[in-house]
């Protein structure tokens, strides 16, 4: 079972994963985060939202929220929406869990971002990892160097390898079929998980 | 279990040369240092060995059964070996699972045997167990067309018995030895990971090869492994990479998970090693076996080619090594040691006048610089200087190296030769240049691997 983004974003917040603030809302006036923001659909029988048309970005203003909320609304009828911060851009990178009939619960690192599935510059451990195997899964990266920071981007090794040990316990305590973390943006002091999915 | 056999039972042997019963029996009996007994229904002896006419009457209860009969038979026979208390049997033929449902049910029936009776079992169509510390040796291979490896400090473990068998009769012709080969063939009772238990506190084994297609229960194969490797190098060659195995959905992790290159980093967090074809297999457990972890990427080459050291720089440097330049008051006194028209730079070239002296001298230099991790040494032969002694110098000193060090060598006949004797004394040691860049990205592996358990 495919679960919708809120839901998704409730567990990630029990486990105490960084997310952008956002809110469940019908109009402008009940946000009260930052400008700009994203909105989108929250529903269950869409996975992949940006390709279904279900996610506007960069809305700067509380009246260009509403004129989207009104758009949204009347394209996918019945559906919640759900608003919050646009991050500014970082350093992508894709976390995911699968659980596999053979090897049990194993996590994926890799280079996120668009071409993600293209370049698959990715790496697997079996749950749990320590921090040496998030040391080694960042090395393990053809262009794991990236995570040193690129051109403007700056980014932390550091932060990356302990959200890879909180993820892992995250995936050690719960039942699940696969999880995405797709993507999450790493800024030198932070990272934010901007979207994430979960089959359970 | 397999290192204390001093008695050993054919069951199947044959007077008629071709048959794999003779085969058997001729390599058995050839090198087997313990008590060999014949059951045969008939002949009184068979090749000077004596014969009974049924298990029940041994005068002993042997350590290992060998059964080289029909399927029907095998599963009857092991029943028997079981029964009269042997704790461990070979089963050489095929025509079981690979050969239908009948087969398959026949291993069943092996297995069940085994749990019943507590008799362990290696097969069926098992092609050889190895074991030449004891002279046990069941191969199905022509002794006058095969090597048979000398006692070394590798185990071999295969689910492919041909693949096994090949590639251990190229090593052992270099002169490579081996503490045990199994050829694990259908594996009704002993699964791989079975083989790595019964075989790891076994002393003589610094390093294990296995050739996998198949593996039982991953789960047990990884913690197993990683109990292990902490202590020995485990070294993995997986065939048949499938791309098929785990839950298709739509997220984009189940879609980048594939076995055939998903495995790598699972395997690496256990400590284990996967080699890309039949020769990394082996020449990753001689690195492991022979040499020590390299703990960092700062490569010296010495050579007395200027060619080959830039070579081995170029592979050595596209394989994520450093090549650092040598300081020069280490150059200066690196330049000392050989002729002026030589380089102490890194590669380090000691030119075609080089002598044993040479080598050793710069050998000692090398493993005193703190900003160089590890040494590769070409001993070029062919220069008319280098002598045979060189090899024992070498044995000498690596022992008390604190740095690990590769050696390697491009060459005909002569070197070869020198090459065979380096390896007969546990000389890490790889005939050509990729080889032994190979050997030297396992020693890093193994050393950042180990890395965790320091303290």
């Amino acid at each position: 079972m495919i679960l919708p983004e809120f839901e998704v974003k409730n567990i990630l917040r029990r486990y105490k994963l960084s997310l952008p603030y956002g809110k469940v809302i019908k109009s402008a006036k009940e946000y009260d985060g930052n400008y700009p923001v994203v909105l989108k659909v929250n529903s269950k029988k869409i996975l992949h939202k940006t390709e279904a048309g279900a996610v506007v970005l960069d809305i700067k203003t509380p009246e260009e929220l509403d004129r989207k909320i009104q758009d949204l609304s009347q394209k996918f009828p019945g559906e919640e929406l759900y608003v919050e911060e646009m991050e500014p851009r970082g350093i992508e990178v894709i976390v995911g869990l699968v659980n596999d009939l053979s090897t049990g619960k194993v996590m994926m690192l890799g280079i996120g971002g668009f071409y993600a599935e293209l370049i698959k510059d990715v790496t697997f451990k079996k749950l749990p990892i320590d921090k040496y195997d998030a040391e080694d899964m960042i090395d393990e990266l053809k262009y794991g160097s990236i995570f040193n920071g690129y051109r403007n981007l700056k980014c932390n090794k550091d932060i990356l390898k302990e959200l890879l040990l909180k993820i892992s316990n995250m995936g050690m305590e719960m039942d699940f079929q696969q999880i995405d973390f797709n993507p999450i943006f790493l800024y030198e002091d932070r990272y934010v998980i901007i979207d994430s999915k979960m089959v359970i | 279990m397999l290192f204390n056999i001093e008695s050993a039972v054919i069951i199947g042997a044959s007077r008629d040369e071709g048959k794999v019963g003779n085969v058997i029996l001729r390599n058995m009996k050839a090198s087997f240092r313990g008590r060999l007994y014949i059951v045969h229904p008939s002949a009184d002896e068979i090749l000077g060995v004596k014969c009974y006419k049924e298990i029940e009457l041994l005068p002993e209860t042997p350590d290992l059964g060998i059964v080289s009969l029909p399927p029907a038979k095998t599963v009857e026979t092991i029943e028997k070996l079981g029964h009269k208390g042997v704790k461990l049997a070979v089963a050489v033929s095929g025509g079981f699972g690979e050969k239908g449902e009948e087969g398959k049910s026949l291993e069943r029936r092996i297995s069940e045997i085994s749990k019943l009776y507590g008799i362990r079992v290696i097969g069926p169509n098992s092609v050889g167990l190895l074991i030449p510390a004891l002279g046990i040796n069941t191969a199905l291979t022509d002794p006058s067309k095969t090597v048979f490896p000398k006692v070394g400090k590798i185990s071999f473990i295969s689910q492919s018995g041909a693949l096994g068998l090949l590639n251990m009769d190229k090593y052992a012709s270099d002169g490579l030895g081996f503490s045990s080969f199994i050829s694990l063939g259908n594996s009704a009772d002993i699964k791989e990971v079975d083989a790595l238990e019964l075989l790891k506190e076994d002393e003589s084994t610094r390093s294990f090869s296995l050739y996998l297609e198949n593996i039982s229960n991953m789960e047990r194969f990884l913690s197993v492994s990683k109990e292990i490797s902490k202590r020995k190098g485990i070294v993995v060659l997986k065939g048949g990479l499938s791309e098929s195995g785990s839950r298709a959905t739509s997220l984009h992790t189940g879609s980048l998970f594939k076995p055939s290159y998903s495995l790598k980093g699972i395997f690496r967090q256990h400590g284990i090693i996967m080699a890309n074809n039949e020769e990394e297999l082996i020449d990753a457990s001689v690195a492991i076996s022979y040499s020590r972890p390299l703990k960092g990427k700062n490569i010296a080459v010495i050579t007395s080619a200027g060619g080959v050291g830039v070579i081995a720089s170029d592979i050595l440097e596209s394989n994520g090594f450093k090549v650092p330049k040598i300081r020069e008051e280490d150059a200066a006194r690196l330049q000392s040691y050989f002729s002026p028209l030589g380089s102490p730079y890194n590669p380090i070239d000691i030119t075609a006048e080089a002598t044993d002296d040479q080598y050793i001298n710069t050998m000692d230099a090398l493993d005193k610089l703190d900003y160089i991790d590890g040494v590769v040494v070409f001993t070029l032969y062919q220069t008319y200087n280098v002598t045979h002694n060189l090899v024992g110098r070498i044995k000498e000193r690596i022992r008390n190296y604190s740095k690990p060090y590769v050696f390697g060598y491009i060459g005909g006949n002569f070197s070869r030769e020198i090459y065979m004797k380096m390896l007969e004394n546990e000389i890490p040691v790889f005939p050509n240049i990729s080889r032994t860049v190979w050997a030297l990205r396992v020693l890093y592996e193994r050393g950042s691997y180990l890395r965790r358990f320091e303290k």
